[in-house]
């Protein structure tokens, strides 16, 4: 096999950008393997958080001095490039959170709980994160809604006459990722979307897995509400989006209360301003937002279209190899064009965990368990997997290398 | 062997399981559960007076977890439930120090490689919280 792929999308030399990927790990050169898990932070995105408390650091919103407008503004002006970068309509529709698990419970919450009664249905699928399954979980406990589920094909698919009878029911919400982040598979959302607006259900989209890495385009998916994190597109944690209609967030009540998302605040009674501010409570994360911006920038100079391009090459020659290895069950679907750059796989006989163990002794990061998605796993039979997934700067070699391991844990262990 | 963790004696105990399974009916018996890993596992007592005459755990998990469970099996073969009490703290002592300060356990000394990977030490400890819930439901019927 090639060490290089035949056409590098990517060059190797971005991997100088990436600090930690010189790391040496229990003797060899760390191969970091879990980009679906978070990525890895190039030096441009860490240098701006560093720029930012070294020269900018005040709190936003608060102050009239130019140190506090200056940081305001890098925060307002990190809002905008996110909206560009989803293709919103308006930058007030990107909402900060600490994440994509932050951004559904904002509207499992503010949306659920005053739209939910008791009967009404949400429908979920067998492939969501448990990020995009507990909130609804705990709305529909107090609100007195039920959940339903879209089934999962044996190949790793949303099955759609499941969807279509499904949706018959008339939920009020479709709650549905874009990306699966155990199996890779790219749903087809846009027509998804069509089909439930005709039938009166609104959308929420994870696309944790999927920014960054597939494009991402709010208005073509014509979803309602979009979530994603930071940290697995090359930014740091603590900072995560919801993007919403704005008719949603107009109607929507906060779901936390404190300083900067007023209007005017009475001893009894307060009222709030709008959206974003409205679901912005507190000391917003300033620095995480602009490492978000400069890591969308760093995404955009090489193009979403060349890193889909990259990992999919990568994912495969991993499902290639991978299901010539005996005793290996590999999940999801078999065309490299229907999912992103991670692969599942099982090892019969061995426990993931070994195997990720065996893996890390040479040095090479993988995830093995049940990737909080034990709904899906309970559907695929399994009760945990190990995961590879590939980012910017992973290459051939490195996927040779991680696969050649499993030779010497059938050794071990079997 | 290069891969430290997974040594002889623990390979072993991986391949060729002691006292696993299930007895039925049991005395005493609690279930142990990882969510983290999903690691599950069953411990069943079958005592006599105050001793445990056997003892049987059903594991569905890793290396790590069903090897620690074998190893238990063979230690509490037979003995008192309190000597299976005291068993249970020197390993939990052993597993935070990393010394053994008991001749006792020294059957368990493989599962201390485990503290290196500090991810994997719920996996050494699984069978004993369940020997430890088998204990108390004990203490609170007797
Ligand atoms: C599909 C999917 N949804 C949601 C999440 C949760 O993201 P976060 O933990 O950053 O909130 C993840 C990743 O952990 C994910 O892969």
């Amino acid at each position: 096999m090639p060490d290089s792929l035949p056409m590098a999308r990517i060059p190797d030399s971005i991997r100088q950008d990436f600090p930690v990927l010189s790391r040496i790990i229990n003797r060899h050169p760390l191969a970091y393997l879990d980009n679906a898990a978070t990525t890895q932070k190039p030096q441009s995105v860490i240098e701006a958080i560093t720029r930012f408390y070294e020269t900018s650091n005040a709190n936003s919103h608060r102050g009239v001095y130019a140190l506090s407008e200056e940081a305001s503004e890098l925060y307002e002006q990190a809002r905008g490039r996110v909206a560009q970068f989803l293709n919103a309509p308006d930058t007030h529709q990107i909402i900060f959170t600490r994440g994509t698990t932050e951004a559904i419970n904002l509207v499992a919450y503010s949306w659920g709980r005053s739209r939910l009664q008791p009967g009404d249905r949400l429908l979920l699928t067998e492939m969501e994160h448990h990020s995009n399954l507990v909130p609804w979980q705990l709305v529909a406990e107090a609100t007195g809604a039920e959940l339903d589920y879209v089934a999962v094909t044996a190949e790793g698919h949303l099955d759609l006459d499941s969807l279509a009878s499904q949706l018959a029911k008339s939920p009020k919400l479709l709650a549905v990722t874009l990306v699966s982040n155990v199996l890779g598979t790219i749903n087809p959302l846009r027509k998804i979307i069509t089909t439930a607006h005709d039938h009166g259900v609104l959308v929420l989209v994870d696309a944790a897995q999927a920014v960054g890495r597939v494009a991402v385009d709010v208005q073509e998916l014509d979803c309602d509400f979009l979530a994603f994190s930071g940290h697995k597109v090359y930014g740091p944690t603590g900072i995560g989006v919801l993007y919403a209609k704005t008719e949603h967030l107009d109607a929507m009540e906060p779901w936390q209360g404190g300083g900067g998302m007023i209007a005017k605040v009475g001893r009894d009674r307060s009222t709030w301003g709008e959206a974003p501010a409205k679901f912005e409570a507190g000391t917003p994360p300033i620095a995480a937002a602009i490492g978000l911006h400069t890591a969308l920038d760093f995404v955009e100079r090489l193009g979403v279209a060349q890193i889909r391009e990259h990992e999919r090459d990568l994912a495969e020659l991993a499902l290639g190899r991978l299901l010539e290895e005996p005793e290996v069950t590999v999940f999801g679907p078999r065309n490299p064009a229907e999912r992103t750059g991670l692969v599942s796989f099982a090892l019969a006989g061995v426990h993931p965990h070994d195997v990720a163990q065996v893996l890390d002794e040479s040095g090479i990061a993988v995830r093995a368990g049940h990737h909080c998605a034990q709904v899906l796993h309970e559907r695929l039979g399994v009760d945990a997997t190990v995961r590879v997934s590939v980012g910017v700067y992973n290459t051939a070699s490195e996927v040779h290398r991680a696969v050649d391991v499993l030779a010497e844990v059938r050794r071990l262990f079997l | 062997m290069s891969k430290s963790l997974y040594r002889d004696v623990l390979l072993d105990h991986l391949r060729h399981p002691r006292f696993s399974g299930k007895i039925e009916p049991a005395d005493r018996s609690a279930s142990a559960y990882n969510p983290l890993c999903g690691d599950e596992l069953e411990l069943t007592l079958a005592l006599e007076g105050n001793c445990i005459r056997e003892a049987r755990t059903q594991v569905r998990g890793c290396a790590v977890c069903v090897a620690s469970a074998s190893l238990m099996g063979e230690l509490l073969q037979g003995v008192s439930l309190s000597q299976a009490e005291t068993y249970g703290a020197l390993f939990r002592e052993a597993m935070t120090s990393g010394e053994l300060s008991s001749k006792d356990i020294f059957s368990l000394r493989p599962l201390l490689e485990v503290r290196k990977h500090k991810s994997r030490v719920k996996c050494a400890l699984l069978a004993w919280n369940a020997l430890e819930e088998c204990l108390q439901n004990f203490q609170t019927t007797s």
